[in-house]
C-alpha cells in the first residue's frame, strides 16, 4: 500500500474545502443581494421623527392653536416584575378588568406576522419593546401617576405633542385632528397608523403645511432595539422640519365677541377686509369648544356628542348652509339693472302691493329710496325689466335672454358656485339658470312670472353667508374683490396664490356710488329697515333681509360695511328663525361687530345685552 | 541541535511569518469588534482586547520556553503530558458549570479551557504510539490502541460537554489514515469469515475515514444548497437551482484536480489519476443527487426535522438565529466590506451576532474587509495548512511527521467547521478560528501547538531515521 500517495488525498481534501469556501465566500459577499438586505433588516432601523405641527396664529399675532405636551404611560412586559393588578389599577383609575383588557389590545393590536416559509402566524407583538398603556395624558394626570412609578417596573411615562386651544373660539374654522384612517395611510404614505392628520377645517386644508417634514434617522441598533449610533455617521439622515406658522386674517378677538353675540341662537356672522379679501371672523352659531376635541380618548368621548346634538354645532355654517338670500338680494339685481341700462337711478315705481307684498312705506321715487325702504313691488318691477328686455318676440324666449344675462352677472359676484376658500366643507348655493328652469317647468314654459320671487331674493336662490359676506365687501370695493380666504401667509411666503388675484364682478365702478347712497340711507334715514345698526362715530352702509323661509320664523340677514368712504369691514350676518326682519336682529348685531372691530370698544351698551341675552325658543 | 547555531537556525520561515500576520490580523479583528470608545486603548486590561494582548503575550512566551527546549522532550514525555491533560479533563468535571458546561479551569478570574491543550497531549502521544508501531504489519491491536488514545478525551470532552472539541478530535482519525493506521484489520476480520473469502486488504476499510467525511460534508452541503436558489446581478432571469451549483462546483474542483494531478504525477500514474478523478466526480455527483432527490422526496415532517437540524429554516428567534444573523454579517460585506470598526451587524455593542468576538468573529472581519478580506484569509489558511503538510513531509522521525499532520487537521478542522458556520455550511458547535477568536487558552493552545511543530522541524536534522 502506497501510504505517501495518501498525502495527496488529505491536500485535495484540504484544498477543495478551501475552493467551495472561497466560491460561497464570493457568492454570498459579492453576488448575492439577499444579506446585504437582511443586514439592513437586523441592524439598521428607519427612526421616523414627527416634528411639531405648525401653530397659528391671528392676525394680532396671537396664537390660537398651539401645541402642547401630553404624556403616554408606556409598557415594556419584559421589564414587568410582579404586577400588583389591583394597585396598578387603582393609581390609574381603572378596574382590573379594563388593565387586563388593554394587554390584550395592546397585544392584538400589533396584529401577527405570517411566516410564508413555515406557514406560521406570530404575532408583531414584542416583550421587550414599548408600547403606549395609556395615552395623552395630561400634565395633571401624569403628575399624579408619574411618583408612583417606581413601584411598577415596566412602566415609564413619555411625552408627545399635541393640539391646544387658548382662546377656545373659531371651533369651524380651525377645524380638529384625529387619528389617520386606513384609507388615508393607503393614499399618502407620509402617515403611519397612530398619527393624527386634519379631519376639519384649516387644519385639513392646509394639512400639507402644517405637517411639517419628518426627519428620518437611519442607525444601528442592537438586538435589544437599542440605537447602537448612526448609520454612516448619519450622512443620509434629515432632520424634522416643523411645518410653517399660518398667520390667519382672523381677529380672534371678533371671531371671540361673535361667538357671545350669537349665543343661544342659531345663525352665522361672516366679516371680511374689504381690501384684502381676509375673513376677520366666521362665527358659527352654535358652535363648540375646540379643546374637546384634541386627543382620541376626547374625540370618542365627544364628537358622537356633537354628532347627535340636533343644533348641529359640527356644521360650518356660513360656508355650508345655503339660505335665500333675502332683500339682501336687491343690492345686486339694482346693480344688474344699473349695467343693463334698464333703469337709472332716478328709476321710480309704486309700492304696489296687488302682484307681491310689502311693508307700510312711501312709494321710492328712486334707486336709494327704493333700497332704503327694500320696496318689493319696486324690484318687482327692476327684475321684470332685466328678465324681459324685449330682444325676442316670444315672452319665453325673451325671458330666457334675460336671465341669461342675470346669472352671467351673478356668477361673476362669485354666487353659485363654491368660492375657492381655503377651507373645506364650502357649499355653491344656487343662482337658477335657462337649464334650471327648463327643467323644472319646461323648456320656454317660463317666463318672468314663474320666476319673479328672484326679484326680492326669495324662491330657487340660495346663498351661503360667505357668499353674502363678499357681496358685501365687492360692493364696498365697488366692484371687484379677492377670493376671501383665512391665511395671510403661510411661514413667511404671503397666502397661496389665488388670493392674490383680483376678480371683478361685470358692473361698471360708476354704478356703486347710489347703491352705496341707498345703503347709508338704510340706516341713516328715517323710513330705512336698518336703524337699528346706527353708530354715531361711524357710517355703515347695510342692507337688511327678512328672509320667509319653510323652517319656522323669518331669518334675520343684514349685509353691511363699514365705514362707508373707506371701508374696513365688510359683514353678513344671518340669524335663523328670528322673530322680526332683518332691522330687529341682525341689523344691531353686525354694528356691534363692526364697533367693535373699528373702535374695539362698545358704546351701544343696551344694543349689545338685548342681543346677547337674547335666546331663541329652538335654543332653549 | 548543533552547536553554534542559534535558536531560530532551521526554523521555517514561510509558516512562523504566516503565523505571526494571523496573529495580527486577529488581534485587530478583537480590536475592532469590542471597540468601546470610553477606552479607546488597546493595551486597557478592562476590555476584550486588552486581556487578548495579555494572552498574546504569554502565549509568544510560551513559545520562546518551547523552543528553549530540546524538541526530544517531547517525544520522550507524551505519555506524562497526555495522562496530565487525561487528569484535567477529569478535574474540571467536578468544577460548576459556566454556560451549561464544565469546561473552565479558573485561576482567579483567569481560566483556562483543559480540552483545548487535550489536544497537544493526544497529538504528542499518538505520534509517539504510532512511530513505535510497523504500519505495515497493522493488526486490530494497533488500531484498538490508536483509537484509545483518541476516544479517552474524547469522552472525557462530551461529557463537559463540549461538542465542538469533540467533533475536532475526529481529525486525529484522517492522521491515522495518512499513516495506515485504518479500520481495514476490522472490516477484513468480519469479511473473511464469510466462507471462500480472503483478502489482504479492502479499498473501502483503507479509505473508510475520507470517505466517510467526504460522504457526510457533501451531503449537508447538498442539503443545505437544495432549497437555495442562486441568482447572478449580473445575469438577469438566470436562476440556478442550488443543486446544480453544486454538481457544478464538484466538476470545476474535479477539473482542477485533473489538471494539478496529470502535472504533479509521474507518467506512468497519469492515466490512473485521471480514471480517479472521474471516478471520484462521477460518485460524488451522484451521491449529490442521491441526496438531493431523496431529500425532495421526502415527507414535509421529515423534511423539517433534517431543515431544522442544519438550521435551513428561516426562524429569526429560533434555533437558526445565530447562524442566520452570522451569514447576514458576512454576506453583507460585499466585496470591499464596510470598513475597519464599521460592522453593523456583528460588532460586540450591536449584538446581532452574539459571540461575535470568540466563535462568531469571523463574521466582524467579513463584514469589514468583504470578499478581499475573506479571500486573503482563507488563502492565509490554505497556505499555512499546505505549508504544514509539506513540513510534515519532509520529517525524517515518524513522530514529527504525526504530530505535524496532526496540527494541520486540527487547524483545518477549526477553520472548517468555524466559517462553515459563519457561512452556512456547517451546523452552529460552538469551537474558536485559530488566531482569531477572543479567549486565552485556544490562543495558548494553539500557539503551543505551532511553536512545538516549529521546534521538532528546525530539529528534524538531529533526528536519525
Amino acid at each position: 500500500m502506497n501510504l505517501d500517495a495518501r498525502r495527496y488525498v488529505i491536500l485535495a481534501f484540504i484544498l477543495m474545502v478551501g475552493i467551495i469556501y472561497t466560491s460561497r465566500l464570493f457568492y454570498m459577499q459579492v453576488v448575492d443581494d439577499q444579506w446585504v438586505l437582511r443586514a439592513q433588516e437586523i441592524a439598521e432601523k428607519r427612526w421616523e421623527i414627527s416634528p411639531p405641527r405648525g401653530v397659528l396664529f391671528d392676525r394680532t399675532g396671537k396664537k390660537i392653536v398651539s401645541n402642547r405636551t401630553y404624556y403616554n404611560l408606556m409598557m415594556v412586559e419584559a421589564d414587568i416584575v410582579d404586577l400588583d393588578t389591583a394597585k396598578f389599577a387603582k393609581l390609574i383609575g381603572w378596574t382590573r378588568e379594563e388593565v387586563r383588557n388593554r394587554f390584550k389590545e395592546i397585544v392584538r393590536g400589533e396584529g401577527t406576522y405570517y411566516n410564508k416559509n413555515t406557514h406560521k402566524r406570530t404575532p408583531n407583538y414584542q416583550k421587550i419593546r414599548a408600547y403606549p398603556f395609556m395615552k395623552e395624558l395630561t400634565l395633571e394626570e401624569v403628575a399624579r401617576i408619574a411618583p408612583h412609578l417606581d413601584n411598577f417596573k415596566g412602566f415609564h411615562e413619555e411625552i408627545t405633542s399635541m393640539r391646544s386651544y387658548p382662546y377656545a373660539n373659531g371651533a369651524n374654522i380651525v377645524g380638529y385632528l384625529s387619528e389617520v384612517s386606513q384609507e388615508e395611510i393607503d393614499e399618502d404614505r407620509f402617515y403611519k397608523p397612530g398619527n393624527n392628520i386634519g379631519k376639519a377645517g384649516l387644519e385639513r386644508f392646509y394639512e400639507k403645511e402644517l405637517r411639517g417634514r419628518k426627519g428620518i434617522r437611519y442607525i444601528v441598533t442592537s438586538a435589544m432595539n437599542n440605537a447602537i449610533e448612526s448609520y454612516a455617521d448619519g450622512k443620509y439622515d434629515t432632520s424634522a422640519l416643523q411645518g410653517p406658522p399660518l398667520k390667519l386674517g382672523v381677529d380672534i378677538l371678533l371671531q371671540a365677541y361673535g361667538e357671545k353675540l350669537l349665543k343661544g341662537k342659531r345663525g352665522c356672522i361672516v366679516a371680511i377686509e374689504p381690501l384684502t379679501g381676509e375673513i376677520l371672523a366666521l362665527v358659527s352659531s352654535p358652535s363648540y369648544d375646540p379643546n374637546l376635541m384634541i386627543g382620541k380618548r376626547n374625540i370618542s368621548m365627544y364628537y358622537p356628542k356633537l354628532l347627535m346634538d340636533p343644533s348641529t354645532p359640527l356644521l360650518p355654517r356660513p360656508l355650508a348652509s345655503e339660505y335665500p338670500p333675502g332683500s339682501t338680494f336687491k343690492l345686486l339685481n339694482s346693480l344688474i339693472a344699473l349695467q343693463e341700462g334698464v333703469i337709472t337711478p332716478e328709476f321710480g315705481a309704486p309700492c304696489n302691493k296687488s302682484v307681491v307684498g310689502c311693508h307700510n312705506h312711501a312709494s321710492a321715487g328712486n334707486l336709494a329710496d327704493a333700497i332704503k325702504h327694500s320696496c318689493n313691488p319696486y324690484y318687482y318691477a327692476v327684475m321684470r325689466r332685466i328678465v324681459q328686455q324685449n330682444r325676442k318676440k316670444s315672452v319665453f324666449a325673451d325671458a330666457e335672454v334675460g336671465l341669461n344675462r342675470w346669472v352671467d352677472y351673478m356668477k361673476s359676484f362669485g354666487l353659485g358656485r363654491k368660492l375657492e376658500t381655503d377651507i373645506t366643507g364650502l357649499r355653491p348655493g344656487l343662482i337658477p339658470d335657462v337649464a334650471f328652469y327648463d327643467k323644472w317647468y319646461g323648456h320656454h314654459r317660463w317666463a318672468f312670472s314663474t320666476i319673479r320671487s328672484i326679484s326680492i331674493g326669495q324662491g330657487e336662490v340660495m346663498i351661503t353667508p360667505l357668499q353674502m359676506a363678499n357681496i358685501a365687501a365687492i360692493i364696498a370695493n365697488k366692484g371687484w374683490y379677492y377670493t376671501p380666504h383665512f391665511v395671510k401667509s403661510i411661514g413667511s411666503k404671503g397666502p397661496l396664490p389665488e388670493y392674490l388675484k383680483k376678480h371683478y364682478a361685470k358692473i361698471d365702478t360708476k354704478h356703486y356710488d347710489v347703491i352705496i347712497e341707498g345703503m347709508r340711507r338704510v340706516v341713516y334715514e328715517p323710513g330705512g329697515t336698518g336703524r337699528r345698526a346706527l353708530l354715531k362715530d361711524i357710517v355703515i352702509c347695510g342692507k337688511t333681509g327678512t328672509v320667509q323661509n319653510p323652517h319656522g320664523e323669518d331669518h334675520s340677514t343684514f349685509l353691511a360695511f363699514a365705514p362707508m368712504d373707506k371701508p374696513k369691514i365688510a359683514i353678513a350676518v344671518f340669524i335663523e328663525n328670528a322673530k322680526g326682519g332683518g332691522g330687529l336682529w341682525a341689523a344691531p348685531t353686525a354694528s356691534l361687530m363692526i364697533e367693535k372691530y373699528l373702535q374695539r370698544k362698545i358704546t351701544e351698551k343696551e344694543r349689545e345685552k338685548t342681543i346677547i341675552d337674547a335666546v331663541f325658543s329652538y335654543m332653549r | 541541535m548543533r552547536k553554534g547555531d542559534s535558536l531560530v537556525a532551521h526554523m521555517d520561515w514561510p509558516l512562523f511569518v504566516s503565523y505571526i500576520v494571523m496573529l495580527i490580523i486577529g488581534m485587530a479583528t478583537v480590536y475592532s469588534v469590542a471597540y468601546n470608545e470610553e477606552h479607546p486603548n488597546i493595551y486597557e486590561y478592562s476590555e476584550k482586547y486588552g486581556k487578548q494582548l495579555v494572552w498574546l503575550g504569554i502565549s509568544l512566551f510560551l513559545g520562546l520556553i518551547v523552543f528553549l527546549i530540546d524538541s526530544d522532550i517531547y517525544r520522550k514525555f507524551s505519555v506524562p503530558i497526555y495522562v496530565f491533560t487525561l487528569f484535567l479533563l477529569v478535574i474540571v468535571l467536578f468544577t460548576p458549570k459556566i454556560n451549561g458546561a464544565r469546561a473552565w479551569l479558573g485561576i482567579g478570574t483567569m481560566g483556562v479551557q483543559p480540552a483545548e491543550f487535550a489536544k497537544i497531549g493526544t497529538a504528542l502521544l499518538l505520534a509517539r504510539f504510532i512511530s513505535t508501531v510497523n504500519v505495515k504489519q497493522q493488526n486490530i491491536q494497533t488500531v484498538l490502541i490508536a483509537n484509545a488514545i483518541i476516544l479517552m478525551p474524547m469522552v472525557l470532552i462530551l461529557l463537559q460537554p463540549d461538542a465542538g472539541t469533540f467533533v475536532v478530535f475526529t481529525s486525529f482519525l484522517f492522521v491515522m489514515y495518512r499513516e495506515g493506521i485504518t479500520y481495514d484489520p476490522l472490516i477484513l476480520k468480519l469479511i473473511n469469515r464469510i466462507p471462500g473469502i480472503r483478502f489482504k486488504e479492502t479499498w473501502v476499510g483503507g479509505h473508510f475515514i475520507p470517505i466517510l467525511f467526504v460522504v457526510i460534508i457533501l451531503s449537508v452541503i447538498t442539503l443545505l444548497m437544495s432549497n437555495e436558489v442562486l441568482e447572478f446581478g449580473f445575469l438577469p432571469n438566470v436562476k440556478v437551482p442550488g443543486f446544480y451549483s453544486v454538481v457544478a462546483t464538484l466538476f470545476l474542483i474535479s477539473l482542477i484536480f485533473l489538471i494539478f494531478l496529470r502535472v504533479v504525477s509521474a507518467r506512468r500514474d497519469r492515466g490512473r489519476a485521471t480514471l480517479v478523478v472521474i471516478l471520484g466526480f462521477s460518485m460524488a455527483a451522484g451521491l449529490s443527487s442521491v441526496v438531493n432527490y431523496g431529500f425532495q422526496g421526502l415527507r414535509a415532517h421529515q423534511k423539517d426535522r433534517i431543515e431544522l437540524f442544519l438550521g435551513m429554516k428561516e426562524d429569526p428567534n429560533g434555533k437558526d438565529y445565530n447562524r442566520n444573523r452570522a451569514m447576514a454579517a458576512v454576506g453583507s460585506g460585499g466585496f470591499l466590506g464596510k470598513g475597519y470598526r464599521e460592522a453593523s451587524v456583528s460588532s460586540v455593542r450591536s449584538n446581532h451576532v452574539p459571540e461575535s468576538e470568540t466563535d462568531f468573529i469571523f463574521c466582524p472581519f467579513a463584514e469589514e474587509w468583504g470578499f478581499a478580506g475573506t479571500f486573503i484569509l482563507v488563502a492565509l489558511y490554505m497556505f499555512m495548512l499546505v505549508r504544514i503538510i509539506i513540513i510534515a513531509e519532509r520529517q525524517r522521525a515518524v513522530f514529527n511527521r504525526v504530530y505535524a499532520y496532526t496540527v494541520a487537521m486540527i487547524l483545518f478542522y477549526h477553520f472548517a467547521i468555524n466559517i462553515g458556520m459563519n457561512i452556512g455550511f456547517a451546523p452552529v458547535i460552538g469551537i474558536p478560528l485559530p488566531f482569531f477568536s477572543y479567549g486565552g487558552s485556544s490562543m495558548m493552545s494553539f500557539s503551543v501547538m505551532m511553536f512545538i511543530l516549529l521546534k521538532l522541524d528546525s530539529q528534524r536534522r538531529d533526528v536519525l531515521q
